[in-house]
């Protein structure tokens, strides 16, 4: 059983740094425009919630990438 | 009234006394000035005609440039000797035999006294002796009771079969089909840290987390004696450049320190910084810095940072580590009223409350992984029961080494940071722009910092 807690634990905080950035891709593609035609306020704030999650969780992985690194001894 | 005007003359006189004995000319040599004297008498900076010859203002002057120089460097060589004067291994034994020169020894008498200097000399030449014995003649046992005290076992036993090895080797090299791989795996071992577990580590997996307790490599050692003639190869192939043989350069005289430029991509930084009233020390050696700090006088330090990597409990500075424990012992009493231990290491406090900081939220995201899930997992994988792991890791992962040391130093504040620490300076490629590869402080870090006095969270300083 502690093992098991500490399986779905690990994968938990594995996936951490993707949550935001998937949740970033689906609020882009929720908001996106018809082609041509201009975005309404809304969708204009959902894009950019969408882009700073996404964005966000990119910057965050590569710093999760980085910490590997060092703690690595590599940095 | 008499009486008052005779105390008052009294006194004007010694003052005036004390003030022209203050002024006086310091005479060449004087005991109190004795480290002072030696680094200038090392330095050629002075005689003791062109001393004479100063004025007394100059004279002042001079000791006071010299006193912090002059500390560092008797530091430094007391450091050295001490290292020499340890029972060596046979890397140890290859690089010092071959290192220490007369110049070395002369120092050693300068700054340590003939006592001193006499007792390197004689392991000296008893280890060159049996050095240039072992392979002709081999050692008797009383060869072996006088090294005994000088060398490792390992290193004695080393010596012992040289002339074994010596009679294998045939007087023309054979052609050895695997002579290549042999050469490649000596020179493997070779560049093996020997009898540092903690080095070993690094070495392999250039893991620098904690946990580590002392472990030696028994099983390794004997098989390494079971190979005949082994022992001398390693001998031979030991380089005598890993062993600080030579006696520190001396410190460039009233100059402060500086950045060393370096062309490497990476980062090497490390380092102790001691601040005191006379002002600003930095050390990448921290067998000075500590020997610096034990010299110190009581309630001295105003503060003090320790550079490096960090990891919950523990604080590296290049080869050295400092738990709370060791840490409070090297500062019992040395600490200002309201001196500061800054611990510039990652995770060298514990996390903290919840944040919406979202960097520091992926810091302890990526602190509980490598600190927990990465050694409870490795634990089960030995065969560990879930249990104990859980039980150990779980009391590991957060441990707060400020808060722990400042239990311990009482009314010193003490410093560490919550998160990984990110230092601008360290990323490969601006540490070659910023030529700081060996810098002793990191200048800015990117951290959320935690301050402790006496157990209770302070202000961050």
């Amino acid at each position: 059983m502690t093992d098991l807690n500490y399986i779905l634990e690990t994968v938990l905080l594995l996936a951490a740094p993707f949550i935001p950035v998937i949740a970033g891709l689906l609020l882009r593609r929720k908001f996106a425009s018809a082609e041509g035609a201009p975005r309404t306020g809304v969708q204009k704030a959902g894009r950019l919630t969408g882009n700073i999650l996404l964005w966000g969780g990119v910057l965050g992985i590569l710093f999760m990438i980085l910490l590997l690194f060092h703690f690595s001894g590599k940095l | 009234m008499k009486e008052l005007r005779l105390l008052l003359f009294s006194l004007t006189l010694a003052l005036a006394g004390s003030s022209a004995f203050a002024a006086g000319p310091v005479a060449w040599g004087l005991e109190d000035y004795a480290s002072e004297f030696k680094l200038f008498s090392e330095t050629k900076t002075f005689d003791k005609a062109s001393w004479a010859a100063l004025p007394a203002q100059e004279q002042e002057r001079e000791l006071t440039l010299a006193r912090n120089p002059a500390a560092a460097r008797l530091a430094a060589v007391r450091g050295w000797h001490a290292a020499a004067m340890r029972k060596w291994n046979t890397r140890e034994l290859k690089g010092y035999t071959a290192g220490i020169k007369e110049k070395d020894l002369q120092s050693a008498e300068l700054w340590l006294g003939r006592a001193a200097a006499a007792e390197l000399k004689k392991k000296l030449e008893l280890v060159r002796a049996a050095l240039k014995k072992a392979p002709a003649e081999g050692l008797n046992n009383d060869d072996v009771l006088a090294l005994a005290p000088h060398l490792t076992p390992e290193a004695v036993n080393d010596l012992r079969a040289m002339r074994a090895a010596a009679a294998l080797t045939p007087g023309k090299k054979t052609a050895d089909p695997k002579s290549a791989s042999t050469a490649a795996l000596e020179k493997f071992s070779a560049s093996l840290p020997a009898n540092d577990p903690a080095a070993v580590a690094k070495f392999f997996d250039g893991s620098n987390a904690r946990g580590d307790a002392a472990v030696n490599f028994p099983g390794a050692a004997q098989a390494s004696r079971a190979q005949a003639g082994g022992q001398a190869a390693a001998l031979k192939a030991a380089p005598a450049t890993q062993v600080k043989a030579k006696v520190p350069a001396p410190l460039p005289q009233q100059k402060a320190v500086e950045p060393v430029k370096s062309s490497a991509w990476t980062s090497d930084a490390y380092g102790i910084t001691i601040e005191t009233a006379q002002g600003k020390q930095s050390f990448r050696d921290t067998r000075a810095a500590e020997a610096a700090i034990r010299q110190m006088p009581a309630a001295s330090v105003k503060k003090i940072t320790l550079y490096g990597h960090g990891s919950p409990g523990m604080q590296l500075v290049g080869p050295s580590q400092f738990d709370a424990l060791y840490t409070a012992e090297l500062l019992d009493g040395k600490m200002a009223k309201d001196g500061v231990i800054q611990f510039a290491g990652c995770n060298t406090a514990s996390i903290g409350g919840a944040t919406l900081n979202p960097a520091v939220g992926i810091s302890m995201v990526a602190r509980r992984l490598l600190y927990f899930s990465l050694p409870y997992w490795q634990d089960r994988m030995d065969g560990v029961p879930a249990d104990q792991a859980k039980q150990q890791w779980e009391k590991e992962w957060d441990a707060d080494l400020a808060r722990d040391t400042s239990t311990l130093v009482k009314g010193a504040v003490v410093c560490g940071y919550r998160t990984f620490g990110l230092v601008p300076g360290r990323l490969p490629g601006l540490t070659r722009v910023m030529g700081n590869q060996e810098a002793t402080t990191p200048g800015y870090v990117a951290g959320k910092k935690a301050c402790y006095r006496d157990g209770q969270e302070v202000a961050a300083q």
